[in-house]
């Protein structure tokens, strides 16, 4: 059975349809990547399928969960982590900090029990803290933890963004360009950490740009082109798809 | 080691010398700097709670006027004309509070930014217009008189603690600053608090991270309330007088002047600027109803010069030494 299945999603800003009746379902543990031209509504299915945006119809089911409508951070508890195509961190909180935050959701914690420091509230703070650590270490920030998040180089600022997404224990996680920004030598280690990710078990869905990188990477690649999708299939075939070709680099080169 | 480092550490020095000075300056000076001391211990009391919601969580409110109030004048009456006692009316007049604040906190919180400020002014405007025209309850502009000092408290060696003189008072409100002040940094410094922080940094992201935003801010509001219950509390049994000026919004505005002013999303912030804009009219001779203009005045050379405030300022050129900044914190 699908992890996620999105059926008929469609959405509309006023007259504009960024996304139109989409239909495509991920797999546990397979990468799916979403690609298309600027504008093709990725950025808004990403934000439709974390309750950001709520759709104009359709239904998104998430381990047979019928998730639509949802906010945001019940999304995010169902299982869904992501991160934003803007690096989103906190900046002027420690590198440490951030990941705690994205931790917090699975913390008891009460005002009492945080004012009077009770035993349990500080086993509970000790507890996140200490798997904020390993999630730390496990993306290869561990000795970065208490570097203000706003210091860190682009390529760091990412890796602490999508150890954020990981703290709240995805099932499926949604990455927005990884990859946005980077130097290009840096770019693989950032690939070896989208794998490593995969190999723990959990699935992801990737929006990116740069195509090499899709190409190797992706189990199923869709692909949208003005909300709509116009392809879906292996790298292999998506790549040698008239339709995606008409789109990417216009009418002429499409045999 | 550890502990001892804690203790001696130069912040914590500063703090103690803080609470020295703060008990033994005022049977030196005398009545009149006393009675001040007491309005701006009051006061600070107005602006850790405007701290905790506008400095930690990013929500500026221009209501705190009506909570100060709805908890002075729900003391006064029930002290007044149900001749309820004091302790007994002192926590049902911050509980009310509380839930008022809770109240407003569910349609105004889910509003952001300029919205979520026009409704907690329009709120304060609200409730001042209530206890001025509300006279069968309120007294109306006459306000309310005859509210009753804490009952003496019997102590273990057979003697009693009262509170009839002004230094008592003065002592007793203290008392109220340093254990909210304790509580704040406590509150600021566990993971509810970073949770508060992170929403002021960024709600979307906090939101993403599964983090429920909206009850967190409506925790820190009512918390807040409750805050500007306790001070309004206070104010109400040391004056023994309230009038519905104490409810005009420009009472709200005054105390996030003072926080911007001493630094808002800092420890000693509240402190500084409440000691500062209280004390600077007071030393001046300005008159009562210059002393809004100036402080409009001295809070927009702030914003524009000073945004962080004197402490904000203080901790960034002077590398944070004596009083932290929040980033700093956590990892200990």
């Amino acid at each position: 059975m699908a992890l996620l299945e999105v059926a008929g999603l469609t959405k509309m800003f006023g007259g504009l349809t960024a996304v139109s009746e989409l239909t495509f379902d991920i797999q546990p543990g397979e990468l799916l990547s979403i690609i298309g031209p600027n504008g093709a509504g990725k950025t808004t299915l990403f934000n439709l399928l974390t309750g950001f945006y709520r759709p104009t119809s359709g239904t998104i089911t998430f381990n047979a969960i019928d998730i639509t409508g949802c906010k945001p951070y019940q999304v995010t508890r169902h299982g869904i982590g992501r991160t934003f195509q803007l690096t989103s961190i906190f900046k002027k909180s420690t590198v440490l900090e951030n990941v705690l935050i994205g931790k917090s959701l699975h913390a008891a914690v009460g005002v009492w029990g945080s004012v009077l420091r009770t035993p349990a509230t500080r086993r509970e703070e000790r507890k996140i803290r200490e798997n904020a650590r390993e999630i730390l270490s496990f993306v290869g920030l561990g000795d970065k933890e208490d570097k203000v998040a706003g210091s860190l180089t682009e390529e760091a600022q990412k890796r602490l963004s999508i150890s954020m997404a990981l703290a709240t224990e995805p099932k499926l996680l949604l990455l927005d360009e990884p990859t946005g920004g980077v130097n290009l030598e840096e770019i693989s280690g950032l690939i070896d950490l989208v794998g490593k990710i995969r190999k723990s078990g959990t699935s992801i869905c990737l929006i990116e740009h740069k195509m090499r990188m899709v190409m190797t990477i992706s189990d199923r690649i869709v692909v949208l082109n003005y909300g709509k999708k116009i392809a879906e299939g292996a790298p292999k075939e998506v790549a040698s798809n008239n339709e995606v070709i008409r789109a990417y680099l216009g009418e002429r080169y499409a045999a | 080691m550890e502990a001892i480092r804690t203790v001696f550490s130069p912040k914590a020095v500063a703090w103690m010398l803080v609470l020295i000075a703060a008990i033994a300056v005022p049977p030196i000076v005398g009545g009149y700097v006393t009675s001040m001391l007491i309005l701006i211990a009051i006061w600070t009391i107005m602006c850790f709670s405007m701290n905790l919601i506008f400095g930690y969580t990013g929500q500026l409110s221009l209501g705190h006027s009506a909570f100060l109030g709805i908890a002075a004048y729900t003391f006064s009456l029930i002290t007044v004309k149900l001749h309820v006692g004091f302790w007994p009316a002192f926590l049902i007049a911050i509980v009310f509070t509380g839930f008022v604040g809770f109240l407003v906190g569910i349609p105004a919180l889910k509003l952001r930014g300029p919205y979520f400020i026009l409704v907690t002014l329009g709120f304060a405007v609200i409730v001042g217009v209530i206890v001025l025209g509300w006279i069968d309850l309120t007294g109306g502009a006459n306000g309310l008189f005859g509210i009753p000092r804490p009952n003496p408290i019997p102590l273990p060696g057979g003697g009693t603690l009262r509170f009839d003189s002004l230094l008592s008072m003065y002592y007793f409100i203290l008392f109220f600053v340093v254990l909210i002040g304790i509580f704040c940094h406590r509150l600021v410094h566990s993971l509810i608090g970073k949770r508060f922080i992170a929403i002021s940094y960024n709600e979307n992201l906090t939101e993403s991270l599964g983090i429920n935003t909206m009850s967190q801010k409506l925790l820190s509001f009512t918390i807040s309330a409750i805050l500007a219950g306790i001070a309004g509390v206070l104010y109400a049994t040391y004056n023994a007088v309230i009038s519905p000026e104490l409810t005009h919004f420009a009472r709200g505005m005054d105390v996030v002047a003072y926080l911007i002013v001493g630094g808002a999303g800092t420890m000693a912030g509240p402190i500084v600027g409440t000691l500062v804009l209280m004390t600077v009219p007071e030393v001046l001779q300005i008159l009562p109803y210059l002393k809004t203009l100036i402080n409009g005045i001295i809070l927009m050379l702030f914003i524009i010069f000073l945004p962080n405030g004197i402490i904000g300022w203080f901790n960034m050129n002077l590398g944070g030494w004596l009083t932290s900044r929040r980033a700093v914190h956590g990892s200990a």
